[in-house]
């Protein structure tokens, strides 16, 4: 029906825009995916995220010392698979967890910020939808960033030492194609933390409606969670934080190794996030739309 | 397409109330707005008309009350009663750092089949179309209403709802809008508009219903508020305010006289006024100044909306 032209319309017609199918999930993931691309932000993240282990390897490689206080510090002008994993360690504490709440920290508070959500929830598409959506778009651009971060450690790597011979975690020696193997497994082991990360930082959003702090909170966690692990105190509790779980692939690359630990991280990785998901789907679900 | 009851009302509203603390925002409003209507929300601000809009998008749940869309309930689904229906409340927003056009593809995205091929047409209807690939941080006010017209367009709406689409624009602007609105009204979409002008009102709706302190003061057809509007305000400046007072206050036709900033105020039809007049100048009195800064429906309309503050001050 033509928006100028339109003909009278009875009392049995209703607008054919809506149509009969609801646009899902998968429109939401679309919409959000080219709201997060389209922003200056993402990409200038993302550039730092491509640079900034070029630069490190550059300056460790010309510089005598190496950080040998960090696991595989000693390799990296051995090997260039350590470079990946020594950004890993020194990342996983509170880089990853920022990296989650920059992204997913923002997604739903940035509405409140522009006041756009009542633009989206007047057209077709459910509370519902647009939740899982976003969360899925949060989820999955918050994994892109840290495997761009991996990805680009490994061939600054390569690039600039070489892929020698690795030594796994009890120090033994690995084929290049193992030591790959590695790298790539442990980037991919601490998603589900980050991912626990990213829930805490949606659901803050949601709750306080403030990007700021959807981003500070969920790295100030992180850091609460790294503190007590330096105490000597329950082991209980130290290994239900979310930050335990990012070291989880050193039991996999152990001699001999060992996976209790990887799967007991998954678990609390997975209870995080689905906590904060359910938390911040009751709130969003039930939330009076006033601003804007 | 929904099927729908013939001769069901395209909005039901049913005791609809909205309360935040110890304020009635909204309180047991019921409103009918019937296929092809233009449908003017009329009241000072704070009056409640936002908040019905919100709670007739789904936006807001009402403590109380229901709204129907083509016979379906706003809630527990706003999508959807929502179907067919548009609009925007308060200023429509946008994400500033998309332009025009990417903001309508992602909204045509969210409504799904056929917005999408609409974006184009919708744009050259609010006369956007040469600064649609220009982001949103750069448009005046009066562009993102135009842009927020645009968006309702997409959906190829059955109901338009308009909250104060000329609220900030420019006397240029403000005539554009209300000539969309009454081209749009011409082309079968019923429209439902809110606004604290009267005139604007007037001038574009063929009902109304005025809200005064989140309640229905007057609900009905623009032609029987004319109907009603018969007092004018009037301001009188004489030789001797004081003693034009004494006169006008107690004359048959007379309500409201007071003396206000020096100036005799009262409330009179044109009859009334060439009777004074006359009256005035035989008790010696010269007029200086006899106006009327408001017309007969304005009068009528602050009447029935400052009602309570009248009698909040007594």
């Amino acid at each position: 029906m033509s928006i100028t032209s339109t003909a009278a319309r009875t009392s049995t017609a209703r607008g054919s825009a809506t149509g009969s199918r609801r646009p899902g999930i998968g429109a939401v993931f679309g919409v959000e995916a080219r709201k997060i691309l389209s922003q200056t932000k993402t990409r200038a993240i993302a550039l730092v995220l491509v640079v900034a282990p070029w630069v490190f390897i550059l300056l460790v490689l010309h510089q005598d010392r190496l950080p040998l206080e960090t696991l595989y510090g000693r390799y990296l002008k051995v090997s260039g698979f350590a470079t990946p994993m020594v950004v890993l360690v020194a990342a996983a504490q509170w880089v990853l967890p920022l990296l989650a709440s920059i992204i997913s920290g923002d997604i739903f508070s940035a509405e409140d910020t522009h006041g756009t959500f009542k633009t989206i929830l007047t057209r077709s598409t459910s509370r519902s939808a647009i939740f899982w959506g976003k969360t899925l778009a949060a989820f999955i651009a918050t994994s892109a960033l840290v495997l761009l971060l991996g990805a680009s450690s490994l061939l600054a790597g390569l690039t600039t030492v070489g892929a020698q011979s690795f030594v796994d975690v009890g120090s033994g020696e690995l084929t290049p194609g193992h030591g790959l193997w590695m790298v790539v497994a442990s980037w991919l082991s601490v998603l589900p933390p980050v991912i626990g990360f990213a829930a805490i930082a949606l659901c803050v959003s949601i709750l306080t409606r403030s990007s700021v702090l959807g981003v500070v909170i969920p790295v100030v966690v992180g850091l609460v969670f790294q503190m007590y692990t330096f105490l000597n105190a329950w082991d209980t509790v130290r290994h239900s934080l979310l930050n335990t779980p990012m070291n989880a692939w050193r039991g996999l690359f152990d001699n001999p190794s060992y996976s209790a630990p990887f799967w007991h991280g998954l678990a609390v990785s997975a209870v995080y996030t689905a906590l904060f998901l359910a938390l911040g789907y009751f709130v969003f679900r039930n939330r009076n739309v006033t601003e804007g | 397409m929904s099927v729908v009851e013939i001769g069901e009302p395209v909005v039901r509203a049913h005791e609809l109330t909205k309360v935040y603390g110890d304020l009635r925002a909204v309180d047991r409003v019921s409103i009918k707005v019937q296929q092809g209507d233009v449908y003017g929300l009329l009241g000072p601000n704070g009056a409640g008309k936002t908040t019905f809009m919100r709670m007739l998008f789904g936006l807001i749940r009402p403590d109380s009350g229901d709204t129907h869309l083509w016979g379906i309930p706003v809630q527990p689904d706003p999508v959807a009663a929502l179907s067919g229906v548009a609009g925007f409340v308060e200023t429509p927003r946008f994400y500033p750092y998309l332009s025009g056009r990417a903001n309508l593809e992602l909204l045509a995205r969210l409504d799904g089949d056929g917005s999408r091929a609409r974006i184009d047409e919708a744009l050259d209807v609010v006369q956007l179309a040469d600064r649609a690939r220009d982001r949103v941080r750069g448009y005046s006010y009066g562009m993102v209403q135009r842009l927020g017209v645009a968006a309702a367009l997409l959906r190829d709406p059955s109901l338009l709802v308009l909250d104060e689409p000329t609220n900030g624009l420019d006397p240029a602007g403000i005539r554009d809008m209300r000539e969309l609105v009454r081209r749009l009204a011409g082309e079968g979409i019923t429209i439902l508009l809110s606004s604290h002008n009267m005139s604007e009102v007037d001038e574009i709706c063929t009902k109304v219903a005025i809200m005064r302190r989140g309640r229905v003061a007057f609900v009905g057809p623009m032609h029987e508020l004319r109907g009603r509007a018969d007092r004018a305000t009037r301001h009188l400046d004489t030789t001797n305010n004081q003693e034009a007072l004494s006169l006008v206050s107690g004359r048959p036709g007379v309500s409201r006289p007071q003396l206000d900033g020096g100036l005799v105020t009262f409330d009179a039809d044109d009859r009334t006024v060439e009777q004074l007049s006359r009256e005035l100048v035989t008790a010696g009195l010269a007029i200086r100044t006899l106006t009327a800064p408001t017309t007969a429906l304005e009068t009528l309309f602050f009447t029935l909306t400052e009602a309570d503050q009248q009698e909040d001050a007594a």
